[in-house]
């Protein structure tokens, strides 16, 4: 039962190399601890933009979540992070 | 070169969507709806798209500290502007910090004590 709670995240490479291909100076690094923390950081950034998306489906009496779901609690998304 | 990088990028991206794709299936699970497909993508090219600015910000933190390296403090500092997620990350950082300390023990000693609980109540 708890491995299937496993929690979904991304995977260290995918982080590491996504910040580092858009530092602009190629001395810049990136330590083990900040690409852990950043996984988190955007797996909750995700995490709030699908519930939010899903509340704002959820008031609007939809079953599916639609792209105008998450245009509306976007501006608000942006400004949380 | 410039099409090497393309490629890159659109590999980052697809990564990137995949594991947007799965955490909203698993949401909508949780709430039995459904994300459109355009959804997905929607939020998987804003996260990517986030990230650049993310990076850009870590970069100058690390440097304004003098520091050549990205380091969990400008994490911290990148997590600021929402307390309960500044907080989140804090006790984050403090989880990993502890796990690193306990994986160091193991060679010498075992004492496991996992509960997250007790290092937080100490605070």
């Amino acid at each position: 039962m708890a491995a299937k709670e496993e929690e979904i995240c991304f995977k260290k490479e995918t982080v590491s190399k996504l910040l580092s291909s858009s530092f602009k100076e190629d001395k810049t690094k990136l330590s083990g601890d900040a690409t852990q923390l950043m996984r988190e950081m955007l797996r909750v950034f995700v995490q709030e933009a699908a519930l939010r998306s899903l509340k704002q489906a959820e008031s609007e009496d939809c079953n599916q979540v639609e792209i105008e779901h998450f245009e509306k609690i976007l501006p608000q998304l942006l400004l949380d992070f | 070169m410039s099409v090497d990088k393309e490629e890159v990028d659109q590999r980052l991206k697809a990564a990137v969507h995949y594991t947007v794709g799965r955490l909203c299936q698993r949401i909508g699970e949780e709430h039995r709806r459904e994300f459109s497909r355009q959804t997905v993508a929607a939020i998987a090219e804003t996260t990517f798209r986030e990230c650049d600015t993310f990076a850009k910000d870590l970069e100058a933190f690390a440097r304004h500290a003098k520091r050549s390296t990205v380091s969990a403090e400008d994490v911290k500092l990148l997590a600021r502007r929402s307390t309960a997620l500044s907080i989140h990350i804090q006790n984050k950082s403090e989880e990993l910090a502890q796990e690193q300390r306990e994986s160091r023990k193991k060679s010498s000693g075992k004492r496991k004590s996992r509960d997250t609980e007790e290092e937080e109540s100490k605070e």
